[in-house]
């Protein structure tokens, strides 16, 4: 690390001591303040606002959802209900929830006995083993999706549902593994060689000493593989597209303005309760998922 | 604070010769190996199901012709010559997806260190903004694709209405083959939520001791950043542009749904949907092989191009993976 | 054990693809042996979403139910051509036995492949000499090199809106019938604001602007695509510079293509209240038979009426013609009840009654010869307009091609370019818009 080094002038003067200071700091401080806040302020606008809008919109009537007017004349709730009502959003809530629901229970199971050999075992191939890890990370799903679809479709006939989605993920998820392996690193040796020393086998030391102490990393990686499966569009619109009672609800979403034509009204409607869920969860695990997010590249 | 994969060296390396047959050493080597091979066997038999296979796969096709009708037949090179040399759109995709690849990680990151930095110097109401700036990251793609393409209508959106407030004239934003691809990248910027976290929790991480030293020394904002934050959060600011280039060369559902929602097509009568609305300027890799492998049919090119796809993002991958040293574990 | 491991994956890898991809041959094949009049259940997916239209479709679909109570039809709306081209590759149970398309382009495609059966031996069966049913060109655009795979299921003409007010305040008596009165209209009924932008075009020819694709226009000099051998023929087709030269002067006599590029940005979404005519930024508009009831829904606060497009100078007395498109109906190649499936093809295509029903419930151009004369149409002087267009024995429709729409999109991209002022030498860039179309359609070819 550099170190700079100016004339050092005299520390009486620069040592700023805690409290009040002279006049002229604290009104730099206040000014600080300001400036720091306004920019804050205007930036969370930016951020807040685009809710604010779409809210608005839900609410306003056909004619006026589509002119250029901000605020609702009248305040449609009904537009919720038509929503709900309009046929296949039940559906697609029921099919999102099973795909994120089963697929983050077939990840975790799967992910966390190979994350822990990956982190603790030493074995000849560990390293080829996590640069295949990292290599399929990187890859965009486009790559493989051709042959896959076509094996799905034509050998499984399970084209037109969402198992070719869930099915996969029985077998491990690169992302899972490499966030699990990376927290597994950081428990100490020493709880396992115990465990080794009491005379429990690999997979009872792995469940019922690892597992519970990994219980944030491993909450984060649901939470995140549960999201991956809610937001996951490309995924639905190539294996359940060509079953409408299939679609889930970013499929659907999307396909929403045909279906009513050009109300945005009703669209924005449609898209807050495709975003409500993800809010609601949030503010429940909110330690679960910022712990996730620093886990991803922080700690080390 | 390094980024690094590799194990704290916490036990003694193992002995590396071969062990004399049927000794116990032997058989418990063997019995490790096993166990080893049946806590990876779910990974195993997934790497090769799901993306060996597939590869080899791909390369097949890319020399056939298949319409998922009749059976495929062998074409040869055909294949990859109209892709790389007679079709029009690939050379839109290839300058798209590597421009978005450039300008969107690049805003991106610097976006998310000036809120990250902006975040620790809040001092009243930190929770409030922290949750603010966080919860649109929150929105999924598509719903957050759907409601910026409402936003940033030209003649209706609420953007253009408050932009005629000051007397600015709105561009047409996602209507705008010269702006279509800055909404995508102002989209992207909106859900800079989980950037933020990361870089704030780096910034706090950094010793404040070295802050105050820094100060005696009379060092000034720009100082201190350069030569104390700077170096601490290097390696998060890498990770966070590996990452960043690695999703970004997979953008597709964000362009997709604007340019299909952009174009105003409803399902109407003889309606060809044009990809990449406007003008092929939101029209990305993985786009093109989704049109060419399930709207064109077109089986074989649709292979050819994903085998571009794999080849770009390998390279990209290796030459990130080279620059974060450390990212793969050391020892074997 | 890394080296190992590898060296017998590899192998095991190859020899499951060589075992997997030997079976990629065509998925489950259907049966026209079934006996339709035992009970059975037949999956019907068509694209109608808006609430008037599938009311009137489920409502011929009632009554077919009870013409035969053995016969339950389950159908879907709001399914995009995607959507059923996936279905049908796909094969399995869940696929559809009777399907409709908006997009007559990918009939080629439904034709040649096989994925929409082939009719012919059907219509023989009942006794249906289809010449005299269909009118030809709804014949032209439903089959592909001698294969039948489809019927038509209501047709869509195009025909030219127009302002009445706006033409009595410019002293126009009736509308243009050729491409000289067409410009002269325009530049008098063109209005500007005071800063010198466009408030009102007479005619938009812009190929961006809702149902302008170039096609459309260009059916009005009934130009010929492709050669004997299907090759691409557009630029040895004299008729293709003539149309662009005439679209390129209608523009400029406006006002120029940015100035109308600014004008049209000021135009809502198509389906909207927004809508550049209806708002009365155009005083002529193409568009199809359906604007008509939208017109009326939305109550237009001017005058309108609807006439044929106009035809170029040389060719004046094929006026009356326009371009015609429409829904298909076929029957998948996968269905397992394909006689029963031929009933209710037959009834919501061929019986006369259904189709008059159906083409005045969403205002489409009837189908068939016998619809067409029928009394109970509608009797909507702008419906009766393009039924007018509809008969006209000049209209046209772009010919099918094995790629679906494409050579559609690559017309349409290569005319937006050129109304951009990107193109410099118009005769070599048709040539490799032909190169390109022939390697499309090369790529394609089954």
């Amino acid at each position: 690390m550099t170190t700079t080094t100016l004339t050092r002038p005299d520390t009486a003067v620069r040592s700023r001591p805690s409290g009040a200071g002279t006049a002229g700091q604290r009104r730099k401080r206040i000014l600080n303040w300001i400036a720091v806040h306004s920019v804050a302020v205007a930036l969370a606008l930016f951020f807040v606002l685009p809710f604010v809008f779409v809210f608005l919109t839900s609410v306003m009537s056909d004619e006026q959802a589509m002119s250029g007017d901000l605020w609702p004349g009248s305040w449609n709730w009904s537009n919720y209900s038509t929503v709900f009502h309009t046929p296949g959003f039940l559906d697609w809530w029921r099919n999102s929830l099973m795909y994120a629901l089963l697929g983050t229970v077939f990840t975790v199971c799967s992910s966390v006995p190979v994350a822990y050999a990956l982190a603790k075992f030493r074995f000849r191939g560990r390293r080829t083993a996590m640069i295949l890890v990292i290599s399929t990370m990187m890859l965009p799903p486009q790559v493989i999706i051709i042959p896959m679809y076509l094996v799905w479709a034509q050998q499984f006939h399970l084209s037109g549902s969402l198992w070719p989605l869930i099915i996969p993920m029985a077998f491990g998820d690169a992302y899972s593994i490499f966030l699990l392996r990376q927290f597994l690193l950081t428990i100490p040796q020493e709880y396992i060689e115990s465990a080794k020393v009491d005379g429990c086998g690999e997979l009872r030391t792995l469940l019922k000493i690892v597992v519970p102490m990994a219980k944030p990393g491993i909450a984060a990686v649901a939470l995140f593989q549960f999201f991956y499966c809610w937001n996951d569009y490309f995924g639905p619109q190539i294996y359940a597209a060509q079953n409408p009672g299939a679609w889930t609800l970013s499929y659907g979403l999307e396909s929403f303005k045909s279906a009513h034509a050009v109300n945005w009204n009703l669209t924005m409607a449609a898209t807050l309760l495709v975003m409500a869920p993800v809010v609601i969860v949030f503010f429940f695990a909110q330690k679960a998922f910022v712990e996730g997010v620093t886990l991803t590249g922080v700690k080390g | 604070m390094a980024l690094s994969l590799s194990t704290p060296a916490k036990s003694a390396g193992r002995a590396t010769e071969p062990a004399p047959r049927n000794s116990p050493l032997r058989r418990k080597r063997n019995r490790e190996r096993l166990r080893t091979l049946g806590f990876l066997s779910p990974w195993l038999v997934g790497f090769t199901v799901f993306f060996g296979y597939p590869l080899i796969a791909t390369v097949y096709f890319s020399f056939m012709h298949y319409n998922q009708i009749k059976a495929p037949t062998f074409v040869g090179l055909r294949n990859w010559r109209y892709v790389l040399e007679q079709m029009p759109l690939f050379g839109p995709a290839l300058w798209n997806t590597l421009w978005l690849v450039v300008v969107m990680v690049a805003l991106r990151v610097v976006f998310g260190l000036g809120i990250g930095l902006l975040i620790t110097k809040v001092k009243s109401g930190v929770g409030l903004f922290r949750t603010a700036f966080y919860i649109p990251y929150l929105a999924p793609p598509v719903a957050a694709t759907v409601a910026f393409v409402f936003l940033l209508n030209p003649s209706t959106g609420p953007a253009n209405e408050v932009l005629s407030w000051f007397g600015l004239h709105g561009p047409n934003w996602f209507n705008d083959p010269n702006w279509s691809k800055p909404s995508l990248v102002l989209l992207s910027l909106w859900g800079i939520g989980d950037l933020m976290v990361i870089f704030m929790a780096s910034l706090l991480d950094v010793p404040k001791e070295q802050y105050e030293a820094a100060e005696l020394d009379g060092a000034g904002a720009w100082t201190k950043f350069r030569y104390v934050t700077w170096p601490a959060i290097t390696p998060i600011v890498l990770f966070a542009v590996v990452t960043g280039v690695v999703q970004t060369m997979q953008y597709y559902t964000q362009a997709l749904v604007a340019g299909k929602l952009a174009s105003g097509v409803s399902i109407g009568p003889g309606t060809v949907i044009q990809p990449g609305y406007p003008d092929h300027s939101t029209l990305t890799v993985p786009q093109l092989v989704y049109s060419l492998g399930f709207q064109n049919f077109n089986t074989g090119a649709a292979c050819v191009l994903s085998l571009v796809l794999f080849a770009i993002a390998m390279a990209v991958t290796l030459l990130l993976m080279r620059k974060s040293v450390g990212l793969i574990p050391a020892e074997d | 054990m890394a080296l190992w491991r590898f060296r017998t994956r590899v192998p095991l890898a190859l020899g499951a693809a060589a075992l997997l991809l030997s079976g990629c041959a065509n998925p489950s094949t259907g049966s026209n042996t079934d006996d339709p009049t035992k009970p059975v259940t037949l999956k019907f997916w068509h694209g109608w979403s808006a609430p008037g239209e599938v009311k009137a479709i489920n409502e011929n679909i009632a009554r077919f139910e009870k013409l035969h109570p053995n016969i339950d039809v389950v159908s879907t709306g709001n399914v995009s051509d995607e959507t059923i081209n996936q279905a049908l590759r796909a094969g399995g149970d869940d696929a559809p036995d009777v399907v409709t398309s908006f997009t007559t382009n990918n009939v080629g495609q439904y034709c040649s492949s096989g994925m929409w059966v082939d009719l012919d031996p059907f219509m023989k069966k009942s006794g249906i000499d289809k010449a005299k049913v269909f009118p030809s060109t709804l014949l032209d655009y439903t089959r592909y090199e001698g294969v039948q795979c489809a019927t038509p299921l209501l047709a869509d003409a195009f025909g030219m809106y127009y302002n009445k007010d706006a033409f009595e305040a410019a002293g126009i008596t009736r509308p243009p019938r050729t491409m000289s009165e067409m410009k002269a209209d325009a530049v008098k009924l063109t209005q500007k604001n005071k800063d010198g932008s466009l408030k009102r075009a007479g005619f938009m020819p812009n190929f961006q602007l809702y149902q302008n694709s170039p096609d459309r226009m260009f059916a009005q000099w009934g130009p010929e695509y492709f050669d004997d051998e299907g090759k691409a023929k557009l630029a040895d087709e004299p008729k293709t510079v003539e149309f662009f030269t005439a679209m390129r002067e209608l523009t400029d006599a406006q006002g120029g293509y940015a100035a109308m590029e600014r004008l049209r940005a000021r135009f809502g979404d198509e389906m909207s209240s927004q809508n550049g005519f209806l708002t009365g930024k155009l005083a002529m508009h193409l568009d199809g038979e359906w604007r008509g009831l939208m017109l009326d829904e939305a109550k237009a606060d001017f005058d309108w009426a609807v006439a044929p497009l106009p035809v170029p100078d040389d060719q004046a007395d094929t006026y009356g013609r326009g371009y015609l498109t429409g829904t298909v109906a076929g029957i998948a190649h996968s269905s397992r009840h394909q006689n029963a499936a031929w009933e209710l093809v037959r009834y919501l295509t061929i019986d006369t009654e259904p189709v008059v029903h159906f083409a005045n419930a969403i205002h489409n151009v009837p189908s068939t010869f016998e619809a067409l004369e029928s009394p109970g149409l509608d009797a909507d002087p702008a419906f009766r307009a393009f039924i007018e267009i509809a008969r006209n024995p000049h209209s046209q429709a772009v010919p099918p091609s094995d790629n679906g729409g494409q050579y559609i999109t690559s017309f349409g991209d290569f005319a937006q370019s050129v109304e951009a002022g990107r193109t410099k030498d118009l005769h070599r860039a048709l040539k490799e818009l032909d190169e390109q179309i022939d390697a499309d359609n090369l790529q394609s070819e089954s």
